[in-house]
């Protein structure tokens, strides 16, 4: 279409909330409103997407038409006059917020307490299944979160329900907690729109309506190719993924190209604080549409845990860590030693064009050698140069540049100098005489070609891992270490500008990013699999790696139970602990033998049976894995019991408070001082009324028990800080108060009870390892006291409590807990759904 | 999804429909009304004649609760829950049934004998409650009489 006649093309008038606009024809009104720049709230409206009204937020008044219209379903016409912001208006999208958060855990939204969690708590927790905000990977991005902020009222007239959809989690890469769902479609939708033929659907209907598979099939089995793009554009936590979820919220990186295939895709990065937590397509349409390598591989290798990150040269046998001069000068020694024709280089031609364009100028001025570039994604059996596969084989070639794992055992036993270049250790790292870290992926600046011959820029998004550095750079400073003239590299550009006439890669056969069969299974000759574990589920190969069996003797696990969302009751036999356990005490125990040392106090036991039993919260990694167990299993070691007992408290009316966990932490306790002929007053405190465990054993062992939620749902809103004002401002004599639960909660409950005059425990909750006062990773200060909460503790008086300092040691190791979280996919049929239209089930 | 061999009379049941999406739902009732049911190899066949995903034909039929996909058994047994029939017990007659066959509504007993369902109203209100066995109507129906209904059927 030319300018002229764009320029004559009829124009549509009409009036948005008093303003004048004018716009095409074919725009919607919520189209012509945002050319306006007037915001109408909207979720499940997307500017990659045609209208499909199903959220109902952006409705608006049209004068002439009856209701309400939903604006992204009404075309413009001439003369209509809008609003989009009236008292009216704001009620019905209260009132469509109201009915999305019945069904959308929500309690964070609602809490009164919620700007200062999230000030003591700036990361979410992370949970196994979502509960609320604050447990939630979205919390940062959701869009229900943020109309319900804004335009919400901090009240709810409707229950909050919870759907009790068993979470999916045998997934590859996803994590799905369908719990979470609003149903605005836009994931199905997207994957319409960019495959044609969508792998998700909305099965069922009504309050069972959810998305997934025909017959729940697998996503490896619906003809899902792992682009991303309905994890991309979900709203919600409900699509996730399992390796990017934790990193919060991040930043958009720069494009640049993934050089995994010779396709060359366009990506985009998302970075954590100088690390790409995940990549994805650069605009939702079928054109950019990215295979799962692309989308799950990429940042997984890049951070890797096996990284090569220093340069190592061979001395006395022993591969050892030295500095770049040092590994430079030692690499040149050695290479010179070698006669031409003796040399070789074999490297990955999934490189950027300046990394191959050294390689071959070094291999053939400096080293006067061989030079092969094996095909993207293959691996040495493909090069096709059988003269110096034979020259290897009959030990003609001695000395070895290697950009990969590429040669076997015996090969590499064969020569007599190999120097590696690679970002990972193989077989060949371990033979080496020296082993250069390299950078890779988005570390890279530069430029690489793709099999249609298009030349795509690269721009480095994050420092190289360690002291990793491009391999260019290596090359350069090797032949300058050779003396060689004519490398007068002082940047990247220098080595572009030189490239002549570099061939366009060989295609690779088939198609990554419509096929899972057909993705590449090598990135510098070694198996991706073997370092993104999820892909042998889409049917890569890998090496074997070892299974540690679980263990077979140990303290076996009689009862295993999720009581409610996020929270299992396991009961374990242990008759010594439990001949022995005192109210307050915990144990410390470590699943298999590799876990971590974790605590965890005693909920009850049974001197009797010889059972102990405890609440686990799942928030990460060690409390994960003792969730994926079952009756039947055993757990490796458990120690205990451990810490102080709760000393008697004097006076006779005793108030305790529990929350999340710290509910089933205070229910021995309430027993004893029971038994004792106190007065218990017991607060039992849960996000909701769907989260409360135990309140029938409480009303055995209590006087009163006092319900509190942050929703208002169950019993009175907020949380024991309120209960325990309440109890004083009726007029009851309250002798001591305790306080187990999250460090946020029982914080909150020291400030609150600061000025009543009446004592208050607390157990505190720091890292622990040893738990028998040796290794101080659960010092605290308490009033001007060093203590260790192992052996001094767990309780202590809550007002000399250092709170801010025992957050930030609780927070220590906060990015080191997201890279722990296991990234093989979990297979477990408790997690996986059971019936197509089963799992929904109405809590009252 | 896995090719499959298509048999000849479901191959003439199809060509019988235009590629047109607005087919989907009169083939799906077609087939099901020779099959008995729609299976997972049915929706497969039924996608690939539309040029549509599985996925999508699956999402459409499980819309609709007349659209089954589990084999129904020799014999068929429907319990109306209805207002009259729910005020007048439908519901234990359900759990009693749904105990003795072991299988829930909407599911075959694994001999393949016998299948529960819930109907919403079959408009016998005068008779609640009801339970009907192969399109039979059974009047004022007890747990015990209904359990004897079924084991007449065996």
């Amino acid at each position: 279409m030319n300018s002229f006649s764009e320029s004559t093309m009829d124009t549509i008038s009409l009036t948005i909330d008093n303003q004048q606009i004018t716009t095409e024809p074919g725009r919607t009104v919520l189209q012509a409103a945002e050319e306006a720049g007037i915001s109408i709230p909207t979720i499940c409206a997307h500017e990659d997407l045609p209208s499909y009204g199903a959220c109902r937020m952006c409705v608006v008044e049209i004068e002439g038409m009856r209701g309400y219209p939903t604006s992204c379903t009404t075309p413009v016409s001439e003369g209509m006059v809008v609003q989009t912001d009236t008292t009216e208006l704001r009620k019905l999208r209260n009132q469509v917020m109201e009915f999305i958060l019945s069904g959308h855990p929500d309690s964070c939204l609602v809490c009164d307490h919620r700007e200062d969690c999230e000030k003591y708590r700036p990361n979410v927790t992370k949970a196994g299944r979502s509960t609320r905000c604050g447990f939630c990977s979205n919390r940062d991005v959701c869009m229900v979160r943020n109309y319900a902020i804004t335009c919400y009222e901090r009240h709810l007239n409707l229950p909050t329900l919870y759907c009790h959809y068993n979470l999916e989690r045998d997934d590859p890469f996803m994590e799905r907690d369908l719990n979470l769902c609003i149903l605005c479609g836009l994931c199905w939708r997207i994957c319409e729109k960019i495959h044609g033929s969508p792998a998700i659907s909305i099965n069922n209907r009504g309050r069972w309506a959810k998305v997934g598979t025909a017959f729940n099939s697998s996503y490896v089995d619906s003809g899902c190719t792992f682009c991303g793009a309905c994890i991309d554009i979900c709203p919600t936590g409900t699509l996730t993924d399992r390796y990017a979820r934790w990193y919060g919220k991040g930043n958009f990186g720069w494009e640049t190209v993934c050089t995994l295939c010779p396709e060359g895709c366009k990506i985009k990065s998302t970075l954590s604080d100088n690390k790409v937590v995940s990549t994805e397509m650069i605009s939702f349409d079928r054109e950019s549409r990215i295979c799962a390598l692309g989308r799950f591989a990429y940042a997984q290798l890049m951070n890797a845990p096996k990284r090569l990150k220093r340069p190592y040269i061979r001395d006395n046998d022993e591969l050892t860590p030295v500095s770049w001069p040092d590994a430079i000068d030692f690499v040149a020694k050695k290479l010179a030693e070698y006669e031409p024709g003796q040399c070789a280089t074999i490297v990955d031609s999934a490189n950027i064009r300046e990394n191959l364009h050294l390689y071959r100028r070094f291999t053939e001025e400096a080293m006067q050698g061989r030079f092969a570039s094996v095909p993207a994604g293959d691996g040495f059996d493909d090069i096709d140069d059988e003269s110096l596969k034979a020259d290897l084989q009959a030990g003609k070639i001695k000395a070895v540049v290697l950009g990969g794992d590429y040669l076997d055992p015996e090969l590499l036993e064969g020569l007599d100098c190999l120097i590696v270049l690679d970002y990972l250790p193989s077989a060949a790292t371990k033979r080496a005489d020296a082993v250069l870290p390299v950078a890779i992926l988005a570390e890279l600046t530069g430029t690489f070609r793709d099999d249609a011959g298009e030349i795509k820029p690269l721009k480095r998004a994050v420092d190289a891992a360690g002291e990793a550095r491009p391999e260019w750079m290596i090359l350069r400073d090797l032949a300058g270490a050779l003396n060689r003239n004519g490398w007068p590299y002082d940047d990247i550009n220098g080595v572009t500008e030189d490239i002549t006439n570099d061939p366009a890669p060989q295609p690779w056969p088939g198609s990554p990013r419509d096929s899972l069969k057909d993705l590449p299974p090598r990135f510098r000759g070694a198996y991706l699999a073997d370092t993104v574990p999820a892909l042998k589920d889409v049917g890569l190969p890998s090496h074997p790696t070892p299974i540690h069996p679980r263990p077979t003797t140990g303290f076996k696990i009689l009862k295993h139970e999720e009581v409610v969302p996020n929270f299992f009751l396991i009961t374990i036999e242990a008759p010594k602990i439990a001949q022995y356990a005192r109210p307050g005490q915990f144990v410390i125990l470590m699943v298999d033998e590799t876990s971590e040392r974790v605590p965890f106090t005693l909920a009850d036991w049974d001197a009797e049976a010889g059972t102990i039993t405890l609440i686990i919260e799942e928030v990460g990694r060690s409390s994960g894995e003792l969730v994926f167990l079952s009756e039947g299993d055993f757990i490796a070691h458990v120690t205990g019991p451990l810490g102080v007992e709760l000393p008697v408290p004097e006076g006779d009316t005793i108030a305790l408070g529990g929350g999340c966990y710290g509910i089933g932490a205070i229910y021995p306790i309430a027993r004893e001082l029971k038994q004792l002929g106190k007065k218990v007053i017991t607060v039992l405190e849960a996000c909701s009324s769907y989260t409360l465990y135990m309140e029938s054993q409480f009303r055995e062992v209590s006087d009163e028990v006092i319900i509190m939620t942050k929703d208002g749902g169950k019993g009175m809103k907020g949380g024991v800080q309120e209960a325990f004002t309440h109890l004083v401002d009726r007029g009851t004599k309250v002798d001591q108060f305790v306080a187990v639960g999250c460090t946020f909660m029982m914080r909150m409950v020291t400030e609150t009870t600061r000025n009543f005059g009446i004592p208050l425990q607390v157990a505190l909750n720091p890292i622990m390892v040893d738990g028998t006062g040796m290794c101080g990773a659960c010092r605290i200060t308490i009033g001007d006291e060093t203590k260790f909460a192992c052996i001094d503790g767990p309780f202590f008086d809550g007002h000399q409590v250092d709170w801010d300092e025992l957050g930030s040691r609780r927070g220590a190791y906060a990015a080191e807990e997201i890279e722990a979280i296991p990234q093989d996919t979990h297979h477990h049929e408790k997690l996986v759904p059971i019936t197509t239209s089963g799992g929904c089930a109405l809590d009252d | 999804m896995p090719a499959i061999e298509v048999e000849p009379q479901f191959e003439t049941l199809l060509s019988g429909y235009e590629k047109d999406r607005s087919n989907l739902i009169p083939i799906l009732q077609d087939v099901q009304e020779h099959e008995g049911y729609l299976s997972e190899d049915a929706i497969v066949e039924v996608a690939d004649h539309l040029e549509l995903s599985p996925n999508d034909v699956f999402g459409v039929a499980s819309f609709y609760t007349l659209f089954k996909f589990v084999p129904p058994g020799r014999c068929n047994i429907k319990v109306c829950q209805g207002t009259a029939c729910h005020v007048r017990g439908s519901g234990l007659i359900m759990e009693e049934l749904s105990k003795k066959l072991g299988i829930r509504s909407g599911e075959t007993t694994e001999d393949r004998e016998f299948s529960l369902e819930s109907v919403a109203c079959y408009g016998s209100c005068a008779l609640a409650p009801v339970v009907i066995v192969d399109e039979k109507v059974h009047s004022r129906m007890t747990s015990k009489s209904a359990c004897e209904l079924v084991e007449e059927s065996e």
